[in-house]
């Protein structure tokens, strides 16, 4: 398990060390002054260029570039911003938390509401509940996810009135950041109107976090109700049943545990497009998160935040999914079995 | 009276035949193939059929409701967006370049990656794991970072939408071909053909090949739908097609302005988009339970 667990590790640094080389490379590819793709400095003084130079070893070879490219972004240097004058690191330090909270709850709600689901969707005998339960999930699953983000918002914000359909929470609320986690903070904060600044930020995330659970919700019935089909002729299942054991006892104790592994292995493989459709959900919502962030950056060609954004948020879908599979293998016993797999 | 079979042979269907038979059992799945074919004729004869031009601005008849609407007009049987240009005529000229595009960016990338993925899958050891392994880390980058990081370095525009989509979507047929022909390597069958002496050109071809089209297959039709996803996504970012295109996505992000008054300009172009993905959807979960040699 070491051994593996060290092969991951590996796997994780040299896929990084990837990103970061096609990052440099693009860098030296954008249509700018390269100092001011790599600073963000739009007009440096003299002072600024030798420095810039002497920081990224400008006048040397590709090579030893790109280890001052990769040792100034690994410190977190990661330039400022061409159109606020902030360092990028300490607004990606703002942004992220916020998207977050948006992809924890979408993931929360569409786990939640999935699995019953799925599980529903492979006991059921009855045809018209199988058939409605596959309709609906093929349409999630082909649904594009902008245009099911403005019609919500249409329907629910504007024609019936109910749901707040932009931005984190009201902006007369001022709560102090302390974890970033705007759910959390609201309920930590001492002001008096502590709850009803609760109440709005739930109201606020509502609409977003559905519009990005429709995805994941629609994979995740999918996956658990193919993995509970094949589980459900297992011999295990049939002798448990044989032993007198209730319908939904087998199911939750010795069905569903197998079948959430796929789930998780689909999970995995699924972040990718997660976070393509949560970039796209922010900019509809006007969520303050690093995807949105990102967006306005490219909008202004401000190519720091640009580098950034790409790099943070790919770095992190790299690390979770690493993290997917490693937990996929330590819980589950046959994929520590493929012995070509971890050798 | 019972049914003699007079005949000595039973015809005994190929396996191409009862894949057919299996998929046009499932009428959603036989509905879906009805619907991408008839896309993909649109999607070339769209703009000979379609009554106005992409461009084509009516000042007479500006944000014009669809003609179910009382106020609207058979002239105009979809309605017009804000500066008069009829949205049936629209979507027709968009299917070749949302539809089309997806199409032809799907088997460019099918094409590399098939390459890519049966080569790593046939070789074994570090470099084997080496390329599955970085592939798998590359496919965990999502899409839209891959586009933008692209649109960063050559400027937004249809063109660019092509290298985007397709870097984006090539590690998934590599990684998919790669675990087909990977597992198939270690079945008992292959190891008797290389004891008959075959090379690794005819293990490949005539021995995993015939088991490995069906995964071919189905992550084709996966990649199309996200493809159409993809192109459209980017088109409603502003980050692909640009204004006056009638690409889908684009036609929604240009109805976005009109929003409140005009909801159809932006409803129409979001249910083509959904039809034509869910009738790829539906093609490809027939074909998944066609082929799946397990039947439920």
């Amino acid at each position: 398990m070491t051994r593996y667990l060290l092969r991951r590790l590996n796997l994780f640094l040299a896929t990084s060390l990837v990103l970061i080389l096609v990052l440099f490379v693009a860098t030296s590819r954008f249509p700018v002054e390269h100092k001011f793709a790599l600073t963000g400095i739009h007009s440096p003084t003299p002072e600024q260029v030798a420095q810039i130079t002497a920081d990224y070893r400008l006048d040397e070879g590709n090579l030893s570039q790109f280890t001052a490219y990769l040792q100034q972004r690994l410190s977190g240097n990661l330039g400022v911003s061409a159109t606020s004058n902030q360092p990028v690191f300490d607004e990606l330090v703002q942004v992220l938390p916020a998207s977050f909270e948006l992809a924890g709850v979408a993931a929360i709600l569409a786990l939640l509401c999935g699995i019953p689901l799925g599980v529903l969707a492979s006991l059921s005998k009855n045809k018209i509940t199988q058939h409605s339960i596959m309709a609906i999930t093929l349409t999630g699953y082909s649904i594009p996810v902008f245009w099911l983000g403005l019609t919500l918002s249409l329907w629910f914000g504007v024609e019936l009135g109910w749901l707040p359909i932009s931005g984190q929470i009201n902006l007369l609320y001022e709560i102090e950041p302390v974890t970033g986690f705007l759910l959390i903070d609201t309920l930590l904060s001492d002001s008096q109107y502590r709850m009803s600044a609760f109440t709005d930020a739930v109201l606020h995330i509502i609409l977003p976090a559905i519009t990005l659970a429709v995805l994941p919700f629609t994979v995740v019935v999918r996956i658990t109700r193919t993995a509970m089909l094949s589980i459900m002729e297992e011999t295990y299942i049939k002798a448990a049943a044989a032993r007198g054991l209730q319908t939904s006892k087998i199911v939750i104790r010795h069905a569903l545990p197998n079948a959430l592994i796929p789930v998780l292995k689909n999970m995995g493989l699924m972040l990718g497009a997660f976070s393509s459709y949560a970039m796209v959900v922010e900019v509809i919502f006007a969520w303050p998160g690093v995807g949105a962030w990102l967006v306005s950056g490219i909008y202004q060609r401000d190519y720091t935040v640009i580098q950034g954004g790409i790099l943070s948020v790919a770095l992190i879908i790299i690390f979770l999914s690493i993290l997917i599979e490693v937990m996929h293998t330590a819980i589950n016993p046959i994929s520590r079995k493929e012995m070509y797999a971890t050798s | 009276m019972p049914q003699v079979n007079i005949y000595q042979e039973d015809d005994i269907p190929s396996p191409m035949r009862r894949i057919w038979h299996a998929f046009a059992d499932n009428p959603f799945a036989f509905a879906g193939l009805w619907v991408v074919c008839a896309f993909i004729l649109l999607a070339v004869f769209g703009p000979f059929i379609a009554p106005y031009s992409a461009e084509a601005q009516d000042p007479n008849a500006l944000l014009l409701p669809p003609s179910w609407d009382p106020a609207g007009t058979v002239d105009h049987f979809l309605g017009t967006d804000d500066l008069g240009r009829d949205i049936f005529s629209r979507l027709l000229h968009g299917a070749h370049l949302t539809f089309g595009m997806a199409l032809g960016i799907v088997f460019a990338s099918l094409i590399v990656g098939f390459v890519i993925g049966a080569i790593s899958g046939m070789m074994k050891g570090l470099k084997s794991s080496i390329l599955s392994h970085l592939l798998d880390a590359l496919l965990s980058i999502p899409s839209l970072l891959m586009a933008i990081l692209v649109v960063a370095v050559m400027g937004p525009g249809l063109s660019n939408v092509f290298w985007a989509v397709g870097i984006a979507l090539t590690p998934q047929f590599i990684r998919a071909i790669h675990q087909a022909v990977h597992e198939e390597l270690q079945k008992e069958y292959v190891t008797a053909a290389r004891l008959d002496g075959a090379n690794p050109l005819q293990v490949f071809w005539y021995v995993i090949m015939p088991n490995v089209w069906d995964i071919v297959i189905i992550q084709t039709t996966l990649g199309i739908s996200a493809a159409i996803l993809d192109i459209a996504a980017l088109g409603f970012l502003n980050l692909g097609a640009q204004a006056p295109s009638p690409e889908w996505g684009a036609m929604v992000s240009q109805g976005m302005d009109n929003l409140l008054t005009a909801p159809w300009t932006v409803t129409i172009p979001g249910v083509a988009i959904l039809c034509s993905v869910l009738a790829i959807n539906l093609v490809g979960d027939g074909l998944r339970s066609a082929l799946s040699p397990i039947k439920h």
